[in-house]
This record gives C-alpha cells, structure tokens and sequence, in this order.
C-alpha cells in the first residue's frame, strides 16, 4: 500500500524529569492545556499535513496512552490506507528486543516501513507543543534535494545548552550537528523533527545497529554520522511557537504561557486545529459565589471556589472557599473546601481534601524552582501542608 | 439487549418555540450548552443497552442530519445495527397531526421488518431526561404485556387537565388512556375487571410494544388511526396494556418561557447530577474546542458555560453553549445564549435568548422578562 510519506511517533520514553507526573502513564498521554494531552499536537499535526500513516512507538507504561489513541479515529487518523499503528517492541525467530534509543525503536520497526514502502519518513516525537505543517517542511527537502531535513528553531543563547544544535552554510546545508552540549556554535537548535529519504534511513539505521559503539539514538548517533559521511542533510528554518515539555518547569510555562494568549499558539484557530480525545462531559458550572479571573476552564468543571491565573482540565472540581492560584490541576483533580493551591500542578484523580495547603510554605533547597508537583490519584488528607517545590506521590 | 430496537420521533414539529424552531425540528434544538434535544432520548437509548435505532426525520433536517453524522458520537456507527434514518411523511397538518403517525412508520416500514428484535422502545425527542429502560423492558416482560406505556405521576408535565391521565386497573394495567373515554366502558366491562380508579399517570411520550403488534397497527393506518396512540386505544379491550412509572427528571418544553425555564433547572445541582453527570452520559456531536477562557476581569457566577467561549464581561444566572464571547463590560443575566454568539462591550442582556450566530452590538440593552423572554432569531444582528 503505497504512502508517499509515513510518520513514525517516538512516544516510548520514560520522561523521568516530569517526575510525578510520568510514575503511571507515559510523558505523551500527560494531560495539557486542559482538554488536551501531549501527543494531540503531533498526531493533529499529522491529521492536518495529510499524513494519515503514523506508526506510534510506544514502551514506557503504555496501557493509557494506547487507550487514549485507539484506532486514532479522535484525529481522524481511521482511514482505509493505513491509519495509526501502535507499534511496541517484540520478539521475532531471531530479533527483537525492549526499544534501546530512538534510532533502535526505529530499526526494529523496518518491516513496518516496508510494509508501506514510503519515498520518506518523518521522524517527529510525541512531547513536544507546536503547530506545524509538515508538507511546507517535505516541500523544501524536495526542493533541496535533500537526504535528510532536520527542522530547526532559533533559540535564546541561555537555554541553547539544553538542544541539540546545528551549524549551517550559506544553503542552509548542515556542516555539523552537535547534541546538548555547553557552548555551541550555533542557536539553530533541533526540534527533534527528520524527513529521510526511506533508502538513506534504511541503511543509516543498519549501519548503526551494527555499530557496538553506538548509543543508537538519532540526535548522538545517526545524524552526526550521515554528515561526517557526506550525505546531504539540511536544517528547515521553522518559524513559530514550539516548545519541548520534558520538564517540570517547562511543562508548568508552556500551559501557563497559553492562558495568556501571548504564546502565539493559537487553539482557537479553525484552519489548524488541535484535536483530542475527549471524554462526553457536560459544561462547566461556575457557583454562586465563584471568582474565576485569567483562567482556561474545561468541560466537566465545577468551580465553587476561587481560581486565578490557572489551568482546570476536564472534570476538575474547586470546592468552597478554596483558593486555587497559578495552578494546573489535570483530569478530575479535586480541591476541597478552603484548602490553598498556590503554583502546583496537581495529578489526574488526585484529591486534597479540605484545609490543605499546598504550595504556599518556602521553596525547599531540593527544588528551588518552586513548583509543587501532586502525583496522579493521590490524596492529601485533610490539613495537610505540602510545602513549595515538593514532588508529592502515593506509593504503589 | 439486542432484542429491542428504538425508534425515535424526531419529527414532531411544533411553532410553539416563536422562531426558535423556524426550519429546526423541535429534536434538533440546542440545549444545556452542548447538547441537542434529541441527544437525551437516543442517549438514553444507548446506553439502555440498544444498537439499533430508528430516527424519523422531519422535511427540514439538515440541522438534524449535521449533528448526527454516521451516529459515531452515540457509538452507532456499526455493522450489525446501528443509525438507521428514516424520512417522515410530509404533514398535512401545521401541527403535524397526533403522537407517532403511523404513516411515517408505514414508509419506513423495512426497518421494522427486517429486524429481529422482540420488542420496540418508541420515543419522542423533544423532552430532557436520562432514562435506563432496563427496568421497563423487565416490567414489559414480567407482566407478559403487549405495550407498556412510560408515566409520570402528576401533576402533569404537560399541562394537560386531570381528565388526560390514563384510567389503571389495580395490577397496574391500562383501562384508558384518558379520563372521560372510561366513563362508559366501566360499565360494559362488568364485575371481572378490577375497578378503575382515578390516576396521576401521565403518559410521557414514551411507549414499549411488541415489534410484530407494531407491525400489525402499522397495516391498519388510515384516516381513523392516524397515530400509534389511536391503535393502541383502540386495541385496549383485547391487548395487555401496563403503564410503568418513571421517577427520575423529565423535562418538558411547551413555550419559549419554559424553555428559558428548563435551561435554568440544570444550574440546580440535582437535576444536573440526574440528567446530566450521573453514571450513564448524554452523548453528542464532538467539536473539539479548546478550553473556556475566562479573562482578567471576567466575572461568572450560577452558570453553564461550555467549552471554546471567551469571557471578558460579566455572566450570571445563565448557560451558554460552545465558542460564545462575552466582551468586558458586557453583562449577561438569566439568559440562553446559543453557539458562536457574540456580545459586544457593554450590552446587557436580561432573559434574553439568543440563537446560534447572532451579534449584539456594543452597548445594547435587551430586556425580556422570566414569562417573555426576548427572543433573537439565528444569524441575527442586533
């Protein structure tokens, strides 16, 4: 069944700087935005680029995001010439293995492409928040001539140390790629976005199983590689808001950047939107005597209390008198009578019960940063005090 | 379950609703914020456990056939089973003539026919409720009955007088379907009917009956059995007749001001928790909107707000269905606002009903009143 272009999803990573959030469920199915959860981006990106073959690589703790994808028919994805495929890792005669590095997960997965036997392949990965379309960035690799197109952001010089970097000449060809070092030479940072030629990923990706040396992951290994070897690789310039969300901290910013509006990612847009999978809830009832100022507040919420400047995902619940403050609290998350959420991102089905305080005592030295993470389906009894910056989780 | 089938009246046309219902089937009024009219009586239908469902369409259904797609959103998207359309007759009255006309049923008569099912759950769409037919179809089956008609006690959720609820024998079979028809029959049937006694119950448009004696009523339409409810009336004498109590919710919609009024029931939070957030949920159409924005300055308080709205001004008492924007200084007090309406800065609304697309212009003031609440037509700019 012939695809011009597939997509594989790398979505197997265990995500450990979220902490809390990623002990039960895998980083892309983490709830965002409220009503969204990570992997909407990617997938709706793909629906919306008419890329409508995604292989979704998955390992870590896959039960709820597979759930959540399904047939992928909430994205449309459900179509007769080939839809999503969830692809975990397995065993055949003589192969197969857990997935080791994303240039791994990928190589085990070559029947799969050749299933489709596609001209390319889009490598993109299931964390991080942006709009694009891919067919603008197939476009240039096919007006370059390209082997490999890796899309690129500008990035502040400060954070430049956290990407994967890339140095061009005056073509915009790649002369090298460096991964997350201190100083490099270049803030054209990777956004973890590859189109291939199917025949150049094919054998780059034999060539380096066979390496023993290699770390096979693309950003260490392969890329590096492929231009020490000559191939023609090139950085597509892409202009826009993106945002990598492996962190807590930048996980809390990119959805409080959206409340303001000021993100340049704009989910009201009809022509582009962001599809999810959502539950049938009813609207929103906001109580008598509820304030609710600066927020982004979804279906299925009662609010009775306060919230300001924060983010409630489906079904979230504010009960009387409670404060809830620069927060986000995901799917279900209960807030009792007069308890005080200050700056914390509290788990899918966790309860604080009433009089509780959360995130108002001083930032411990363990987390400076002073975001105060509650873990999914865990219960703050009442009047409890979780000071600022604490990850806080039920043991399993 | 699969020995029930549904079939759903979505056809009842009515003007009661002044322009609310102008080219929209009562069915396909929205309500509640997101939902549809029509999506209490087929949810209530799935998640009863029913796949396959018959809808009788009205002439105008464009509305009605945009909301429902393929019926994925209710999971009837199936191949065994599943949606099933069926294009009502053409009315030859304004009014559309009596409850369930068998004519719509006649020229759809394959669907019924080609089927299995032991029995049919007949339903209006024009009413709010969450209904488990479960326990109805048990009751249907325990007491051996031909048709079992959904009631309400009193009083009556339709205005109708005293003299239209149903006359009961003790066991809880019908004698008649309405007060003065029993008066002289009482006398005919003699010492072995058990007496008739005076009820509460109210039929509600709801009705369970034997697929082949549905079939067989169907073969009988004409001029003198027009509707499903003549039959049955007629059948009285010779078929098992029961009513069964349903005790939940149900919401009717006989004018504007009761709509307004119904809208206004659902910021109580038992009848929301009854309809709308208890364990079997109203299914609808999925437009995948972002979360509501409530802005700086936002003021919300007792209200129903849906997803993709921007709030800047001020919202009390109300509900407000999907995309609606409220601009600062604007204030929105015990209204209905329909999808994608916008208020511009500083009007104020007070019972007030705005149908989908319409603009009022910064500054207005519109003033109903709880009885005769101002009503703007869809698309409207005021």
């Amino acid at each position: 069944m012939y695809q011009e272009c597939i997509a594989m999803l790398l979505a197997g990573g265990r995500g450990s700087r979220l902490g809390a959030l990623t002990r039960n469920i895998a980083k892309p199915a983490v709830s965002f935005c409220g009503k969204y959860r990570i992997i909407d981006f990617s997938l709706s990106n793909c629906a919306n680029s008419n890329i409508n073959t995604v292989g979704v690589l998955t390992q870590y703790k896959p039960f709820l995001l597979n759930m959540y994808i399904g047939l992928g028919a909430a994205w449309d994805l459900d179509n007769p010439h080939g839809g999503v495929h969830i692809l975990p890792p397995f065993v055949g005669e003589n192969e197969g293995n857990w997935y080791n590095g994303t240039a791994n997960a990928v190589f085990q997965n070559l029947d799969f492409i050749d299933f489709y036997s596609p001209q390319y392949v889009l490598i993109i990965s299931g964390d991080h928040i942006y709009k694009m379309n891919y067919l603008s960035m197939l476009d240039f690799h096919k007006e370059k001539g390209s082997d490999i197109t890796i899309s690129t952001i500008e990035v502040p010089w400060d954070e430049v140390s956290r990407f994967g970097t890339v140095s061009v000449n005056g073509e915009g060809r790649i002369t090298k790629f460096t991964e997350k070092v201190p100083r490099p030479e270049s803030n054209l940072a990777s956004m973890g976005i590859y189109i291939f030629n199917w025949p150049v990923l094919r054998q780059a990706l034999l060539a380096d199983a066979h390496d023993l040396h290699s770390d096979n992951d693309f950003g260490k290994n392969v890329l590096p590689g492929q231009i020490e070897l000559g191939k023609r690789v090139f950085a597509y310039k892409f202009k826009g808001y993106w945002r990598d969300v492996g962190t807590i901290e930048s996980y809390y910013n990119a959805n409080m950047e959206l409340i303001n509006g000021e993100s340049g990612l704009d989910l009201f847009d009809p022509a582009q939107r962001i599809f999810s999978n959502e539950d049938i809830l009813p609207p929103q009832y906001v109580g008598l005597s509820a304030q609710i100022e600066d927020s982004l507040v979804s279906n299925g919420c009662v609010v009775l209390g306060q919230v300001r400047h924060s983010i409630l995902a489906p079904g979230a619940y504010v009960g009387e008198g409670a404060v809830v403050l620069d927060s986000i609290l995901l799917p279900h998350a209960r807030v009792h009578r007069q308890s005080l959420i200050k700056k914390a991102i509290v788990g899918e089905g966790a309860k604080i019960r009433s009089h509780c305080s959360v995130g108002l005592e001083a930032p411990s030295a363990a987390h400076p940063a002073g975001i105060t993470v509650i873990g999914d389906h865990t219960v703050l009894e009442k009047g409890s005090v979780v000071p600022a910056g604490e990850n806080f989780y039920a043991a399993r | 379950m699969s020995s029930v089938i549904g079939l759903l009246f979505g056809n009842d046309g009515s003007d009661i609703l002044q322009g609310l219902t102008f080219q929209r089937s009562m069915a396909a009024l929205p309500f509640a914020g997101r939902y549809r009219l029509l999506d209490f009586a087929l949810s209530s239908m799935v998640n009863s456990g029913l796949r396959t469902i018959g809808l009788v369409t009205p002439p105008h259904n464009r509305a009605m056939l945009d909301h429902l797609g393929a019926g994925k959103d209710w999971f009837l998207d199936r191949k065994a089973g599943g949606l099933f359309i069926l294009p009502g007759a053409m009315p030859e009255l304004p009014d559309g003539g009596g409850t369930f006309r068998l004519k719509d049923l006649r020229l759809n008569v394959e669907y019924l026919q080609k089927d299995f099912a032991e029995n049919v759950i007949i339903s209006g769409c024009n009413h709010i409720f969450n209904m488990d037919y479960r326990e109805a179809l048990a009751f249907q089956e325990k007491q051996r009955a031909d048709i079992t008609l959904i009631v309400k006690k009193g009083p009556d959720v339709f205005q109708r007088g005293e003299r239209d609820s149903l006359v009961l024998a003790s066991d809880g079979g019908v004698i008649a379907l309405r007060q003065e028809a029993s008066q002289g029959e009482d006398a005919s049937l003699g010492e072995e009917a058990s007496p008739a006694r005076p009820s509460e119950a109210y039929f509600i448009d709801m009705l369970i009956i034997r697929r082949r004696l549905l079939l067989e009523m169907i073969a009988e339409e004409g001029p003198e059995i027009p509707d499903l409810l003549t039959a049955i009336e007629a059948g009285l004498g010779r078929l098992r007749v029961f009513a069964f109590p349903f005790t939940g919710y149900f919401g009717t919609i006989n004018s504007v001001e009761d709509y307004l009024a119904r809208s206004m029931e659902l910021l109580n939070p038992d009848v929301r928790k009854e309809v709308l957030t208890g364990q079997n949920r109203i299914h609808t159409k999925i437009v995948d909107n972002p979360p509501t924005k409530h802005g700086a300055r936002a003021k919300v308080a007792n209200s129903l707000i849906s997803s993709g709205c921007t709030i800047e001004g001020e919202v009390y008492n109300s509900v407000l269905s999907r995309g609606v924007i409220v601009e600062p200084g604007a204030v929105v007090r015990n209204c209905v606002i329909m999808q994608k309406s916008s208020i511009a800065a500083g009007a104020l609304l007070e019972y007030v009903i705005l149908d989908k697309f319409v603009k009022v212009h910064a500054g207005k003031v519109l003033k109903g009143s709880r009885n005769a609440p101002f009503v703007a037509l869809k698309g409207s700019l005021v």
